[in-house]
């Protein structure tokens, strides 16, 4: 039996008998056969399934006034956007990974309140929908918003099934006699069945040991287990339901492995069992009269009993590199969502990709959005009763002016911080020169900006302040004398200080570290490898808070731990540069911004920094085959 | 109508209930800003704020709920009263509006009332959500997401109380004063200064750690989700009670005395911290009276303060780039330098 397909058709059926309730479902799969046999037969269980437009504006989610309709009947005429559906629908979004923040945001709040508010002429209407978010993002690409991903209750990944079918018997039975039940009955009877605060318990303590913290889970969890119980024909919600509804719910959102062993399951329980009912804290106890609702400790058997049987449904599901994964979840994620050359977006009125309309004036480069600027004066045509003697058809207005905007990716600007100390000077700073300079003439041909920071002894200075002149550039890397102590500290420091600057400005930094990260210098400019390794760390963090993308190149002899702790807490990613050469770097640091795994060292035997290849050419380290 | 958890079913989440609760009393703290990861009731416990507020006392008829007792003629709709002529009110619950975070320009600040020019061919204002949020309060949920333009204008009127529209072919102000309510997740967007500085207080909003309130709260929301009216009605008695005392609050906040010894803490505290400008004091000082008062204290105290201090000062900290301690923390090492351990 195929156990996720077999989950994904359960999943399938509870959706069609509580849309709502269970707010939707996150699907990641490809576009491929798997997910198109679950959708033909979600679509056959639930025929009301509808599609979003892909790029639909709020307007049309949420319901506005309509134009057409307006004029040709000379009164205000309002038509409901899709989100209004008055009886238990299914919305299916496409694409949902590149849903803008701002619509995910409308999604997510009309889930919350179950109504939307179209706008001040129509009253809040009621709306019953859940969404099937369909996901194709790849791995290195950033998922659906997170605040959608949250409120809705089934998380499905069909990203690794080979091939649909292979289902349980009786899910093929269940999956036949479903459009013959009575939907609203089953949704009723399923919430009506009774709890007890064992599994509750239970539930929660599974959660907790998955590292799930949302509250919303657990209650989807416990609504899931429900609609499988009254699926299945059951009264009572059983073993079976909780293991798949853990399995649905609360094991893709895992973020830790529970601790392994006798101490996997064993409660949390405090240890005054008789001591547990909540107590408010006495600064609210004036104010809060409810009495909290008495909760009789189960025997601690049997919630661990319960607790061990969802824990190790939730568990089944999980393959075994996802277990190793998670068990290094302290691995931070690569910080900044816009890593690398693409930037981060910001809004422009020359190019880009285009947003929608916004009314303003066409000057400063602005230019006219006609269109929207006709609609906004088409309704407004008999207040402004035209002169008679006038020809124009149409009376516009400064007023009714909207203009063109766009989204425009942010320049990057590339942060060198190169390690000039003794140590580092020793090994390779020649090298490490050389690879700069063939990411410079890169950045160049990007049309990225590059700032270099030098440091040694007890000082790091900017070199050269961000720019896009390559000559500068070199000559500022040319004249960098080596020799002296680490000051990593101070590097950190400066290139966080030149960073910031950078991201005001509206530009996306970028730290290239290159650097055997052993400091020895302290941010006080005393010596001390302890004292320089706590404030070095200390300022890692730091730059690890304000969610910039680091790439930190380890140039020692062989890996060196001290640097890819340093690295760790920055947040930065770590490449060991054991056997480097200048090309190897230049292809380490073009890997990662361009979100792949730096390739195999390949081998150049004529340093190719001496002979830059012109701008705008092919570079040579684009083809780790050829060169 | 949707139907709101109640208030008092909240489990937990003191600091976010005690926040809500100071600004239902004294207004004049300025908004709450509720920080947090998601899943963790932010937006359900400021939903509920309408529960903890009695009704208040508005002109008849009028679209921006202008008080009966303040100045007439504060907007179009109040102007057409007489000066000494008898207003006629009526009782409305204080409104709680939610500004959705794609909502337009138009629909925040008001607009040309496109049904009246396309019926009649009449030259109308129709107005927005903040006339609609006038003397009560306005949430906006993920607030670190609001776009650009909606931030500046929302700064601005939220520091001079009025609404200028000029826009349209439209000439009009409006009071709009309201407190500012927000909510979001840290992690994905950071708020300008500005804005942060018009927040009064500030929450870290948890997931509750302890197992029987966790249960709790899926037990209270399962039942809600169940039957939203009977359960409202089962805590109906609780909310009640919970208003009554937010009044009694409210009238015994004018008696709070604050010596000036207290003031001065009040400074030293802020001048430690580094917070820019006088509105940390008096934020601090104002939250603090409304604290005593919901305890019932005809003065505050130095306990007062250092309960009060994390929420009213946590967000307007200068961003250290050295310090990489939370601005929790912070506040709690300048009270302990400032009064003593």
């Amino acid at each position: 039996m195929n156990l996720a397909w077999d989950d994904a058709l359960w999943a399938a059926a509870a959706l069609c008998v509580d849309p709502t309730g269970l707010r939707g479902v996150w699907l990641r799969a490809p576009h491929g056969p798997v997910r198109d046999e679950w959708l033909t037969l979600l679509s056959s269980l639930h025929p009301a399934l509808r599609r979003l437009p892909g790029h639909a504006d709020s307007e049309r989610l949420l319901g506005g006034l309509d134009l057409g309709a307006t004029l040709h009947a000379g009164r205000a005429v309002y038509q409901p956007g899709v989100l209004t559906q008055p009886t238990p629908t299914l919305l299916l979004l496409p694409m949902a990974e590149r849903l803008p923040d701002d619509t995910a945001a409308i999604l997510g709040q009309v889930l919350d309140m179950g109504q939307v508010n179209a706008g001040r002429h129509q009253a809040a209407q009621d709306t019953f929908i859940g969404l099937v978010a369909l996901d194709e993002s790849l791995e290195d690409e950033p998922p659906m918003a997170g605040g959608l991903q949250e409120r809705l209750g089934i998380w499905l990944d069909l990203r690794h099934m080979g091939r649909a079918g292979g289902e349980d018997e009786h899910t093929r039975w269940l999956l036949d006699s479903l459009p013959s039940m009575d939907l609203p009955a089953l949704r009723e009877h399923a919430l009506n069945m009774p709890l007890d605060d064992v599994v509750l318990r239970a539930v929660c303590q599974t959660a907790d040991a998955l590292g799930v913290h949302s509250l919303r889970a657990a209650l989807a969890t416990v609504r899931l287990a429900r609609l499988l119980a009254a699926l299945r024909g059951s009264d009572q919600v059983q073993d079976e339901d909780w293991g798949r509804a853990a399995r649905l719910v609360l094991t893709p959102r895992a973020t830790r492995v529970p601790a392994p062993d006798d101490q996997q399951a064993a409660p949390p329980e405090p240890e005054h069992p008789n001591e547990s009912p909540p107590e408010e804290p006495p600064a609210d106890d004036a104010l809060e009269q409810t009495p909290p609702d008495p909760l009789p400790n189960p025997p601690a058997s049997e919630l661990q009993e319960m607790a061990e049987v969802l824990l190790e449904a939730a568990l089944a599901s999980l393959p075994a590199d996802v277990l190793a994964q998670l068990a290094q979840a302290n691995t931070p994620a690569p910080s900044g969502r816009g890593q690398g050359r693409s930037g981060t977006r910001k809004p422009s009125f020359l190019r880009g990709t285009p947003m929608p309309p916004r009314p303003g004036n066409p000057r400063q480069g602005a230019r006219l959005h006609i269109l929207a600027t006709l609609n906004a004066a088409v309704p407004r045509q008999k207040l402004r009763r035209l002169p008679s003697h006038s020809r124009a058809k149409l009376a516009i207005r400064t007023e009714d002016f909207h203009v063109h905007r766009y989204a425009e990716h942010s320049p990057t600007c590339l942060i060198f911080a190169i390690d000039a100390s003794g140590s580092a000077a020793l090994h390779r700073l020649a090298e490490a020169k050389g690879a700069v300079e063939l990411l410079l003439t890169q950045s160049y041909a990007r049309r990225d900006q590059v700032c270099v920071i030098g440091f040694r002894g007890t000082q790091a200075e900017v070199l050269l302040p961000p720019t896009k002149s390559l000559v500068r550039a070199k000559r500022s890397l040319s004249g960098l004398p080596g020799g002296g102590g680490t000051p990593l500290a101070r590097a950190i420091e400066q290139s966080l200080q030149v960073a910031l600057a950078e991201k005001r400005l509206g530009h996306t930094p970028s730290l290239v570290m290159l650097s055997d990260g052993r400091p020895n210098v302290s941010l006080q400019g005393q010596g001390g490898r302890a004292q320089a390794l706590e404030d070095a760390l200390t300022l890692a963090r730091a730059w690890r808070s304000h969610h910039l993308s680091a790439i930190w190149l380890d140039t020692s002899a062989r890996p060196e731990p001290q640097a890819q702790q340093l690295a760790l807490a920055m947040g930065a990613r770590y490449v060991p540069l054991p056997m480097a050469n200048s090309n190897r770097m230049a292809q380490a640091v073009q890997a990662v911004q361009s979100g792949r795994t730096p390739a195999a060292p390949v081998a150049v035997t004529r340093p190719l920094w001496q002979s830059p290849p012109p701008a705008g050419a092919a570079p040579v380290w684009r083809q780790p085959g050829g060169a | 109508m949707a139907i709101p958890f109640p208030f008092s079913a909240i489990v937990g989440q003191d600091d976010m209930k005690l926040a809500i609760q100071i600004v239902a009393v004294d207004p004049k703290v300025g908004g709450v800003l509720a920080l947090g990861d998601r899943g963790t009731g932010k937006s359900t416990a400021v939903r509920a704020l309408a529960d903890l507020l009695p009704p208040i006392q508005v002109v008849k008829g009028c679209a921006y709920g202008c008080d009966p007792q303040s100045a007439l003629a504060a907007c179009p709709d109040c102007s057409r009263w007489k000066s000494g002529s008898k207003v006629a009110t009526e009782s409305k619950p204080v409104p709680v509006i939610d500004l959705p975070l794609g909502a337009t320009e138009d629909r925040v600040v008001g607009a040309l009332d496109l049904e009246q020019a396309l019926s009649q061919g009449v030259k109308a204002f129709s107005p927005g959500l903040l006339a609609q949020a006038n003397r009560g309060f306005l949430y906006i949920d993920e607030v670190n997401l609001l776009e650009d333009h909606l931030v500046d204008l929302l700064i601005d009127v939220a520091a001079s109380g009025e609404n200028v529209v000029e826009r349209e072919g439209l000439s009009i102000r409006h009071p709009a004063r309201f407190v500012l309510v927000g909510s979001g997740n840290p992690e994905e967007g950071e708020l300008r200064p500005q804005l942060l500085d018009r927040f009064g207080l500030s929450v870290e909003v948890r997931t509750p750690q302890d197992l029987d309130q966790r249960v709790l709260v899926i037990k209270r929301r399962d039942a809600f989700e169940r039957d939203p009216q009977a359960f409202r009605e089962s805590y109906a008695a609780d909310n009640e009670l919970l208003r009554k005392h937010i009044l009694k609050a409210r009238k015994g906040l004018e008696k709070v005395q604050t010596s000036d010894d207290l003031l001065r803490t009040c400074a030293q505290l802020c001048q430690k911290l580094g917070t820019d400008g006088l509105r940390a004091e008096l934020t601090l000082m104002r939250a603090s009276r409304a604290y005593a008062a919901i305890l019932g204290k005809k003065s505050v105290t130095t306990e007062h303060l250092r309960h009060i201090a994390p929420l009213a000062l946590r967000h307007r900290l200068r961003r250290n780039p050295l310090d990489d301690t939370g601005s929790g923390a912070r506040v709690q090492r300048a009270l302990e330098e400032v009064l003593g351990a």
